[in-house]
């Protein structure tokens, strides 16, 4: 009958004579019990494994203690608007969707007049891409100390509960805030729980939640290197590091390079496709519409004094979604009559916008937004003196 | 699901943890069967029964050409098994090309027929599973194993999950063996998981995806607004994009294989490393260039008849091989290709063998860095077959491999990673293929190969392309 060995070959001959080895092997068999030693077995025998383990969560860890270098080579857009915004106190705040983002200036806006009072510090937490469900959890989050004044820069698409927006479950959402969705929004029930749990395992390693920050960071550092080694991803670097900065020190008015300079009657004359805008399609209403009423209860609880306005968009667009805007017009009138919230409806002839004044069908550029921001500026002294 | 998402990086670790809580053959089994019929089905839902099918079908043929002593019985069982298979491949993978050949073919002579307005998607691996299936059924004729008895074993030999979508094409000889008891991974195993599966990955999303994003596929989409040095660097990159893709898989195959306590065969040797195209083919693709050896070319004849018939074997065996991979003309040009070089190359080598200055030139160091530079040329000029995007953008593709500055004219305005990354294949191929091993690495100290690996990882987490793209051997 054969034995098994109880060394591996060419272990007896390096634990020959009075080495550390042996002593290690008979200090660890009389100090430690059978399970340790085992344990000790498994670790030597896997040491590949277990030290390829270990150096990832040494990487890790790495990457964890720069945590600001990465975000601001790629800042969370949602996170860092919202960031930006708890940074100070403000007096007024903006929320909405990206056609805030690109077309409220609060630094034109800043030190209006209200009530006898100057609202000196305003701040845009204009979250691209966001539904009327993510601006609440935003507004939550990014006024630890309540505005005096809100401004809901609201559009149709932010109440089609056909739209869901990860990001805000990504990066805006607790797990209070599930359980409410999950309790208010039970059809979405799935998707918001699956999105939640799927951010909270990546935001567990560092490595992959900081990725792209990485990316662009070494994208920098290679491109000084080796200039022009890689000119893409630099300009997007670039782009994401004055957005970050916007974001940390300004007003929250950073808007996208396309967007600033674009023009939509150019778009036309060109008879090129203004790209596709899918937003308004299979338009409902009603679910994210109870997060409108839970921001409103959010004010009323807090003493901050809500406006809503309801965001110009191209006539094109209007006439592209009639029925989508009819119903949504009405859901605003419901909201303004039953909780008796200031409405403004900026025509595009009275703020004086024309195509030339848009990037695309619904962001206004940079000239736009210069002139939507001194009608928003009017138009918000007006309620304040009343 | 595929190697390389998010899905398969659930899927793999929670069937590596059943696999290995579940006590008793049978349990394990099962569970390695429906995990990798799930697999399939998360590929191709449409077309499970297209496995579980060839699967009955191979499985009973087998035990019906074991318990048949009549030679014509137990070859109208090989037959039925090799016909259902050969069936189905072609019924999924040729009937299109051969309709719109038809097609064009009529309307030359002035019959014309309605074009095509119906396509067929193809059934994830089935060339593979099929292959897999032909030499189970062959190796039991040819009475070099015995059919298995269990439906189960013979299932997951068939479909397990890591070599079920691209290969390799595995053996029943090589795999059968390994499931008498299941296989407990020993710790060399899974170390070796780690290199493989790791190494496969970085292959594919780092070097693979990087090149056709950054260099590749733009130049390939448009070749004729490049210069012919960027095209020339164009044409490398791909040859080492396709190894990458090809091989990346294979060796995560190999990886998943090892922690479930199985070994699969290699199915790259180092390619591009080949001093001829015979040689060449002995390190690409193994498992698909032997299988045709072993079960067509052998059967053919090989190369024991006249040298005419010899010439007809290699270029039929080619020829089906190129068509193996795609039902295209481009892919049968390829395989004509290889075909034509093949037998050049067996020409020549029979001309010289026993020539004494011919054998002592071809001793020569010198000898053998021109031959691999002449290998490695018209292997290049052969991948353009498989990527042009039409046969004018081939001609301008091939046109630049072969010009005459080709020795001077390598300086282009090629983006500074593709060098770098075909560096890394190089490298690859210089620490491993010119010493003869798997890979080096496998022989460096513990810390040194983990040090890799998570440099490896690192680098995929970070630097790889946030979207994968798919494998181009899934295609096949």
């Amino acid at each position: 009958m054969q034995t098994r060995p109880t060394t591996r070959p060419g272990t007896a001959l390096r634990l020959r004579g009075p080495n550390v080895g042996r002593v290690a092997v008979v200090a660890t068999a009389v100090l430690f019990p059978a399970r340790w030693r085992r344990l000790a077995g498994f670790v030597s025998r896997n040491r590949t494994v277990v030290l390829f383990t270990l150096f990832m969560l040494g990487a890790d860890f790495v990457v964890g203690r720069f945590t600001a270098t990465w975000e601001r080579h790629s800042p969370d857009d949602y996170a860092a608007r919202v960031t930006g915004c708890a940074r100070a106190r403000r007096d007024l705040v903006f929320v909405g969707g990206s056609p805030v983002t690109e077309g409220i200036d609060p630094g034109r806006i800043a030190g209006i007049d209200w009530n006898g009072r100057s609202l000196a510090s305003a701040y845009a937490v204009g979250l691209s891409g966001g539904t009327t469900s993510d601006f609440y959890h935003a507004v939550v989050r990014a006024c630890p100390a309540p505005p005096r004044v809100l401004v809901y820069g609201i559009t149709a698409s932010d109440l089609n509960d056909s739209r869901h927006e990860p990001h805000g479950p990504y990066s805006l959402m607790t797990w209070g805030d599930l359980t409410r969705w999950v309790r208010l929004r039970p059809e979405s029930a799935e998707w918001v729980t699956r999105h939640f749990v799927r951010a909270r395992v990546g935001q567990a390693s560092n490595l992959y939640r900081y990725r792209h920050g990485i990316r662009m960071w070494a994208a920098t550092e290679a491109d000084r290197l080796v200039p022009g080694s890689c000119p893409e991803s630099v300009r997007e670097a670039d782009d994401l590091r004055d957005s970050a900065e916007a974001l940390e020190t300004g007003s929250g008015y950073a808007p996208a390079r396309g967007f600033a300079v674009g023009r939509y009657d150019a778009i036309k004359a060109a008879e090129l496709s203004p790209g596709p805008f899918t937003y308004l399609d299979k338009y409902r209403t009603g679910s994210h519409l109870k997060y409108l009423h839970l921001l409103i209860d959010w004010c009323d609880a807090n003493g901050v004094e809500l406006v809503l306005i309801d965001m110009p968009v191209t006539a094109d667009l209007e006439a592209k979604y009639p029925a989508a805007f009819a119903e949504y017009r009405t859901r605003l009138a419901e909201v303004e009559r039953d909780r008796g919230l200031p409405v403004l409806r900026p025509t595009r002839t009275a703020v004086g916008l024309t195509d030339a004044h848009f990037a695309d069908l619904i962001h206004m550029n940079r000239d736009g937004a210069a002139r939507f921001s001194a009608w928003v500026r009017a138009a918000l002294e007006g309620v304040g003196r009343e | 699901m595929i190697f390389a998402t998010k899905a398969f990086f659930i899927f793999l670790p929670t069937v590596l943890v059943v696999y290995h809580l579940l006590r008793g053959r049978t349990h394990k089994y099962r569970v390695l069967l429906a995990a990798s019929w799930l697999f399939y089905a998360w590929l191709s839902p449409q077309y499970l029964w297209v496995i579980v099918l060839c699967t009955v079908i191979d499985y009973l043929a087998a035990l019906k050409i074991e318990a048949t002593a009549s030679d014509r019985a137990r070859k109208r069982w090989l037959t039925v098994s090799i016909a259902a298979n050969l069936g189905l491949l072609v019924a999924f993978k040729y009937t299109a090309f051969a309709y719109d050949n038809a097609a064009s073919l009529a309307g030359l002579c002035g019959a014309p027929v309605a074009g095509r307005t119906w396509d067929i998607l193809l059934p994830v691996g089935i060339s593979f599973h099929t292959f897999q299936g032909i030499s189970y059924t062959v190796d039991v004729y040819r009475r070099q194993i015995t059919a298995v008895r269990s439906f189960l074993d013979y299932a997951l030999f068939v479909s397990f999950f890591p070599q079920l979508a691209a290969g390799p094409i595995v053996r029943a000889v090589e795999f059968l063996p390994q499931m008498a008891t299941p296989p407990s991974p020993t710790a060399r195993q899974v170390a070796d998981g780690l290199h493989f599966f790791v190494l496969g990955l970085f292959k594919k999303l780092f070097i693979a995806d990087q090149l056709d994003l950054l260099f590749v596929a733009p130049v390939f989409a448009d070749p004729a607004a490049f210069d012919p040095a960027t095209r020339r660097w164009a044409c490398v990159a791909w040859a080492a994009q396709i190894y990458c893709d090809f091989s990346g898989y294979s060796d995560m195959a190999v990886g998943c294989a090892k922690w479930f306590g199985f070994d699969l065969p290699r199915n790259f040797n180092f390619p591009y490393l080949a001093a001829s195209i015979t040689d060449f083919w002995r390190r690409w693709h193994l498992s698909l260039s032997t299988w045709l050896r072993d079960y067509l070319y052998f059967p053919l004849g090989g190369s024991r008849g006249s040298p005419a018939r010899t010439y007809f074997n290699l270029m039929l065996v080619f020829v089906l091989c190129g068509l193996w991979h795609g039902a295209t003309w481009a892919w049968l040009a390829y395989g004509l290709y290889n075909g034509v070089l093949m037998s050049l190359h067996r020409v020549w080598d029979r001309a010289l063998a026993g020539v004494a200055w011919a054998d002592a030139v071809r001793a020569t160091r010198a000898w053998r860095l021109l031959a691999w530079a002449g290998t490695s040329l018209a292997v290049v000029a052969g991948l353009i077959l498989i990527r042009m995007p039409s046969w004018e953008a081939g001609v301008v593709l091939a046109r630049s491999l072969f010009g005459l500055d080709l020795l001077a004219g390598w300086s282009a305005t090629v983006p500074v990673w593709v060098p770098v990354l075909l560096g890394l294949v190089a490298l690859g191929h210089l620490f491993s293929g010119l010493r003869g091993k798997v890979c080096g690495l496998l022989d460096l100290p513990s810390p040194v190969r983990a040090a890799v690996y998570a440099a490896a990882a690192v680098l995929l987490v970070t630097l790889s392309p946030g979207v994968g793209k798919t494998f181009i051997y899934l295609a096949f």
